[in-house]
């Protein structure tokens, strides 16, 4: 800038330094993903109608299993389509549920602008293209955009009355429908009132507990409450650490939303595989019958994942403001996380710790049930063994436990509230 | 001619992706000893404004130079020693409500402490006497122990301030400090300012939200709109005609009294 007159250099456009070229990449991205959430919900909406009403169409009507009974380019242009057109002319469950609207931003809504923005919205829209511009095309080009809703002055419309508010009472009465008849069957409901004496032998083995195996079973139990206990603590170890990185607020910028995405998409697929098949998993991988050490695994896994989402999603919701003014005293970040952070989080994170300690007792015993060691795996040796009165006796032994382990962190997390 | 102790020359602050103009080209000055009051609505700058000074908000352009140095360049590190010399309150007290009294009081320390002494939350006893002297200070002696989340409103402030008054402060940046209390509370909290200001010294700038709180307390008055300033001037010389620029042309004057 040196030599020149004032003036006479123009300054350097904002997306040439790196910085401003993040901003203005977040910018669009903000931008196109308000416009498909509520796309996605609209044509995935639409979708699971048409496959539910078929379906069910199909299965009392034609007797046969199908799901759209015409081309699959037909079901997707329908799909897709329809939800624009929708979002377009009416107020669509997606932007309802959503809280946005179709708003006049530089011009009327007339019908003819809303036939121009769903025009728009195929051309620019549905391609990308348009959000590479900010306002993007079709927008700009119809007067009209998606904004949030603003309050109004007239009563609201009941629902019944509102395209969503059908759609989504439609939706529930069809999923019923077609859920009923899948899964319901005449004969296995008379089999529910009339063949209650198939299992009067377990009932009977339940209330002749079988003592003798008292110890060995109390022996198991230890063993299942020790996984529980291993499996949070290994896991509460990973969790702490990696919720910081997992916390939205605090992780900003370029560098930090990657992260971000990252954990939390792992942690997701991670806690959507239940425990009993990380615990088959891992019996493979370490190759053990009748192993405690693939459970405590297994429950491991799982715990970090949900532990993760709990802990972040209470990191996200602390108090700025001490963060705030232990800034200001001139602290450095390390100090600003330990007076101010911290002290706002140490009593939740143990109450999600106990909690999760007390599922991780219960699932102890579900994943001894494939072979992950523990009272489980007794149980159901005795199961298979056709053993009712000692498998009558450890479910007393498991209701007894799970029930004081319930009962504990209860209190203790009351406790801590 | 010696230079005001704090200069602020052209600060402008507009928040990135929203292109919303908090600031626009903001300059005055302020001399060691006064009582600034900074007036204006809701939304025209004033918190922006203090938290420029001490640079909890970035700004994104412009000067602030405070005692000849200018804030607005200073490395992080740099910043905390600044940082160290202006304390701060706040409209929500900004307290850890689950830390006792005393705790939150000795966190005003924290600048001038090495880190591995505060991680450790080794506070040498110097600085615990200090802690409670300010508590006595404020008239909080007896509630040292006590959880910050079983004091009243009035009671927080006052714990704030004796937070700020733990960093031996050159200057006090105050962001409406009794807007979440009662009119009789609003008074104890000015004169403690009050106090601060002619006993110890300590230049304040304070945003209040009700004239007659300003006209009371402050030696000067400011007044932003849009982020600009609309006022300059000692207290009595706002009319209403004044009155009614700042804060528009419906606005009524309302006593605190």
């Amino acid at each position: 800038m040196t030599g020149y007159p004032e003036g006479y250099t123009s300054p350097r456009p904002a997306w040439t330094t790196g910085r401003g070229l993040y901003n203005a990449l977040a910018r669009r991205a903000d931008v196109a993903a308000k416009y498909f959430a509520v796309f996605l919900l609209d044509a995935g909406g639409l979708a699971a109608l048409w496959l539910l009403v078929t379906y069910a169409y199909a299965w009392y009507v034609l007797d046969i299993t199908a799901y759209i009974l015409v081309p699959w380019w037909v079901f997707a242009l329908g799909v897709v389509e329809g939800a624009i057109l929708w979002e377009s002319l009416g107020r669509s469950w997606g932007q309802k549920a959503l809280g946005r609207e179709l708003t006049p931003v530089s011009a009327e809504a007339t019908p003819i602008r809303r036939l121009l923005y769903f025009v728009l919205w195929n051309l620019f829209s549905l391609t990308g293209i348009g959000f590479v511009f900010v306002p993007p095309l079709h927008e700009r080009w119809s007067g009209l955009g998606l904004r949030r809703e603003r309050p109004s002055s007239q009563a609201p419309v009941p629902w019944y009355r509102t395209s969503a508010g059908l759609f989504v009472a439609v939706l529930l009465v069809v999923t019923l429908v077609s859920a009923l008849g899948v899964t319901l069957t005449w004969e296995s409901l008379r089999r529910l009132f009339t063949q209650a004496g198939q299992t009067v032998e377990f009932w009977r083995a339940l209330v002749r507990p079988d003592t003798t195996i008292l110890l060995d079973a109390m022996r198991d139990m230890i063993v299942t409450v020790f996984m529980a206990v291993l499996a949070t603590l290994f896991a509460v170890a990973v969790s702490v650490p990696l919720s910081f990185l997992a916390a939205r607020n605090l992780m900003r910028g370029p560098v930090g939303r990657p992260i971000y995405t990252i954990i939390r998409g792992a942690m997701s697929v991670a806690r959507s595989i239940e425990p009993i098949v990380w615990a088959i998993i891992f019996l493979v991988w370490v190759t053990a019958l009748r192993s405690p050490f693939a459970g405590i695994l297994a429950l491991w896994v799982h715990s970090i994942a949900d532990l993760v989402k709990l802990y972040a999603e209470r990191l996200e919701a602390i108090d700025q403001g001490p963060i705030e003014a232990i800034t200001a005293t001139g602290a450095g970040r390390l100090s600003v996380l330990r007076y101010a952070i911290v002290p706002q989080i140490v009593n939740p994170y143990i109450s999600f710790t106990l909690y999760r300690w007390d599922i991780n007792i219960r699932m102890a015993t579900v994943v001894g049930l494939v072979g992950g060691g523990g009272i489980g795996q007794r149980l159901i040796n005795y199961i298979w063994g056709v053993q009712y009165r000692q498998a009558g006796t450890v479910m007393i032994l498991i209701v007894i436990l799970v029930w004081a382990i319930d009962y504990l962190s209860a209190r203790l997390r009351a406790k801590l509230a | 001619m010696p230079t005001p102790y704090l200069v602020i020359d052209g600060l402008t602050k507009v928040y990135e992706r929203g292109q919303v103009h908090a600031l626009r080209g903001l300059s005055f000055s302020v001399e060691k000893g006064e009582f600034l009051v900074v007036i204006g609505l809701s939304g025209s700058g004033k918190s922006t404004l203090l938290r420029c000074i001490n640079r909890l908000i970035e700004p994104t352009e412009g000067k602030i130079w405070l005692d000849g140095t200018d804030v607005a360049r200073l490395s992080a590190k740099r910043m905390r020693r600044v940082r160290r010399r202006i304390g701060m309150i706040f409209q929500q007290f900004n307290l850890v409500d689950r830390a006792t009294t005393v705790r939150n009081v000795l966190t005003g320390r924290l600048g001038y402490m090495p880190g591995w002494r505060s991680l450790l939350g080794l506070f040498s006893s110097q600085d615990k006497q200090t802690a409670l002297a300010n508590l006595e200070r404020v008239g909080l002696r007896d509630k040292a122990y006590a959880r910050v989340d079983e004091l009243s409103g009035g009671q927080r402030q006052r714990v704030g301030i004796a937070r700020a008054l733990m960093q031996k402060p050159e200057i006090l940046l105050a962001d409406e400090p009794v807007s979440a209390l009662d009119p009789a509370t609003s008074h104890s909290i000015m004169q403690y300012l009050e106090q601060m200001n002619r006993q110890d010294g300590v230049t304040v700038i304070a945003s209040l939200h009700f004239l007659s709180l300003a006209r009371r307390y402050g030696t000067r008055i400011i007044a932003l709109k849009d982020g600009q300033l609309v006022f300059d001037g000692p207290p009595k010389t706002i009319d209403n005609a004044k009155f009614k620029e700042i804060y528009g042309e419906d606005a009524e004057e309302v006593e605190v009294r």
